[in-house]
């Protein structure tokens, strides 16, 4: 028998009582200054009890759950010893806590294991597999999109844009989306491409060029970016991590807000340097397949590596350029075959240049 | 029967309030939770949320017995979904305005998409003060919100539509009416909350913590933060049997000051793992240095409470980030 309180559901007001562990069920005889009682509780209908320290506690019953509170040494493992198997005294929580301390620093750190091999590597490659099942039709759609919203508040230059997009089409060119070439009136060194085959040119980066072979060669790195879907995985990679993270930390409201910051970072969202040197490897791939030469990439890359600051901002989100050349200049002598002039593309280059 | 304990028994037990959780104890269990959500892609949040809550609420205790939360993983898992579809129909009228070529209809579905989160704010709150309360308890009794859904639209509409003409020099007078409206609903048994901080106090507390701080080069901020948490519980009454009671928080700058940098370097030099014995360092900084005056008394609390079991807006308040209770 054993020494606790006893609460009836209707007021916080402990009765003293007298808790007997019958085989069967839990005898509960409380007295007040003015009345006694004796509640029969059924092992079935006693709720699961968890936490306990110094002060077992037991429920019992529909709402309003009456119960018991045990200060009383012993009780616990009364209880436990009495009623092995009963459900109302199975718990989940304390499992993991018996294993101790070593337990816990154990389980720490592959959990923090596990969360740095996820973010470095499970979700960049399930992102990937993610944004190469998009439908090419959809993501023509979002380009447009995305390209129109980016195109508003820039100036256009029409003429160099049809001279560009002239060029282009005097040039072979292999890819699952239509390519739409823009030339934006902007000093700052810079191309780049929108999803679905959009390609923005400044003409900052144009001024720079010296030879066609070498917008020949910018053209193929950004319809590599465009063909390998670069942008897609980008962004397809960073709304994972920030849906893994809201599901951790249960805020779903901010996935609307990473889509637009993402939308408006794009030109200079950055590629991993995997997908920084395959566009590289694609556009040197396009000189070779108009028989141009293949230096062009080269001279790209020489341009870009000159000190002046503008140059900063390109070079800062790509990866360190002597190793793109170096790179660049190892496929080189694989490829044998004599550069041919042509005249279609360097009529187009000729209006481009014309200011 | 000996004498002793009886006579004991019948003396009025003291209303103290005390947090007696242990880091370790909820890292054991938020370690599982974290796994389990990992496994699930998220889909255990309710079920962890529910041992979470489970854990800090049996650990609170009011004259030495502890508080229950009864909600379950089931219950808020379908609140939970619930609120994911909620959410996942704003978020694809947002796309669709994204994508959509015309302005006009960009700029309604941008409006709507603003217009539904606002609106859903006042509606989490309320759905999860009625489930958050109901499924409290202690001692048998439950606690219970009565405020209806039109009155939290009118408190919160009113206060954020007049914070925005004003500048937001409202904000301070929108947050203690949300207060007066939420504890002024809130039943312990047949105990009431009150709120009665007014707006011009709670303006002059952060004029004064704003330029303490300014002068102090920061350091006055622990004193702020401080004055803020204390100004929100010590306005905090409860009526009972026509008596009053009010809490009393003894917490100080210093304090206040332990506990934050201690919680900083916790959560750095554990890279976040350490979050439970945040959580325990927190509550018991809050629960410990806080009293009730006057003459409450805890063993006359009588039940008031129909059973109440819907728990849809309980998660909406998480995703949106709304931290109440």
């Amino acid at each position: 028998m054993f020494e606790g309180k006893y609460y009836n559901g209707r007021t916080s007001k402990g009765m003293p009582a007298f808790i007997t562990l019958e085989p069967a069920y839990i005898r509960v005889a409380w007295q007040t200054d003015d009345e006694t009682g004796t509640e029969i509780w059924d092992l079935s209908e006693i709720h699961n009890s968890e936490f306990n320290d110094a002060n077992t506690i037991l429920e019992y019953g529909k709402f309003p759950r009456q119960s018991i509170s045990v200060f009383e040494q012993g009780f616990k493992e009364a209880l436990e010893q009495q009623y092995r198997d009963a459900k109302f005294l199975k718990s989940s929580y304390s499992s993991f806590a018996k294993t101790g301390m070593t337990g816990l620093v154990v389980g720490g750190l592959s959990l923090l294991g596990l969360a740095i091999v996820l973010f470095v590597w499970g979700i960049p490659s399930l992102a990937e597999k993610v944004a190469s099942h998009f439908p090419v039709s959809y993501e023509r759609a979002m380009g447009a999109q995305l390209h129109a919203q980016m195109m508003q508040g820039q100036t256009i230059d029409s003429a160099k844009t049809e001279a560009l997009q002239k060029y282009l089409s005097a040039l072979k060119v292999e890819s699952d989306f239509p390519i739409h070439v823009t030339v934006v009136e902007n000093d700052m060194v810079n191309a780049f491409a929108v999803p679905g085959g959009f390609i923005v040119v400044h003409d900052g980066i144009l001024d720079k060029m010296e030879r066609h072979e070498e917008l020949a060669g910018l053209l193929g790195h950004e319809i590599g970016h465009v063909q390998m879907r670069h942008s897609t995985k980008a962004l397809t990679r960073s709304l994972s991590y920030f849906m893994l993270a809201s599901v951790l930390f249960g805020d779903v409201s901010g996935i609307a807000a990473v889509i637009v910051d993402n939308a408006s970072t794009l030109n200079n969202l950055e590629y991993s340097r995997t997908a920084e040197s395959d566009s590289d490897k694609a556009g040197l791939e396009l000189l070779v397949q108009n028989k141009l030469n293949p230096k062009g990439m080269v001279w790209l890359m020489e341009k870009l590596n000159s000190d002046e600051p503008e140059f900063l901002k390109f070079i800062s989100t790509h990866p360190n350029t002597n190793d793109r050349i170096k790179e660049i200049e190892s496929h080189i002598p694989k490829t044998n075959y004599k550069p041919q002039p042509n005249p279609e593309l360097e009529a187009a280059w000729a209006e481009l240049k014309a200011d | 029967m000996q004498e002793t304990s009886t006579e004991q028994e019948t003396t009025i037990s003291k209303p103290t309030l005390a947090f007696k959780g242990q880091g370790s104890e909820l890292f054991s269990i938020q370690i599982v939770n974290i796994v389990l959500m990992l496994v699930t892609l998220g889909l255990y949040y309710p079920w962890a949320k529910a041992k979470n809550l489970q854990y800090i609420y049996r650990k609170t205790e009011l004259a030495d017995s502890p508080f229950t939360f009864h909600g379950t993983g089931k219950e808020m898992f379908i609140g939970f979904i619930k609120g994911l579809g909620i959410f996942a129909v704003l978020i694809g009228v947002f796309m669709y305005g994204f994508m959509h070529g015309d302005n006009g209809v960009k700029f309604l579905c941008f409006a709507l998409y603003f217009i539904g989160l606002l609106a859903l704010i006042p509606l989490a709150i309320h759905g999860m003060m009625r489930y958050r309360t109901s499924r409290t308890s202690w001692r048998g009794i439950h606690m219970g919100y009565r405020g209806t859904l039109g009155n939290m639209y009118k408190v919160y509409f009113t206060g954020f539509f007049l914070s925005i003409i004003t500048f937001g020099i409202y904000s301070f007078w929108f947050d203690t009416n949300l207060r007066k409206e939420i504890l002024g609903n809130t039943r312990f048994g047949n105990a009431k909350f009150r709120f009665i901080g007014e707006g011009s106090d709670l303006l002059l507390v952060h004029i004064k913590g704003y330029f303490l701080t300014l002068v102090t080069l920061g350091i006055y901020g622990f004193w702020y933060m401080k004055d803020l948490i204390n100004f929100n519980i010590n306005n905090i009454l409860i009526e009972q049997d026509g008596k009053y009671s009010r809490l009393d928080s003894s917490l100080t700058g210093g304090q206040y000051f332990k506990l934050a940098v201690g919680n900083l370097l916790i959560i750095v030099f554990t890279l976040g793992l350490g979050y439970a014995w945040v959580v325990t360092r927190t509550m018991a900084a809050i629960f410990n240095n806080c009293e009730i005056l006057g003459e409450f008394n805890p063993d006359a609390l009588a039940q008031t409470e129909e059973e109440y079991k819907n728990a849809t807006f309980e998660d909406m308040a998480d995703m949106m980030d709304i931290g109440l209770v």
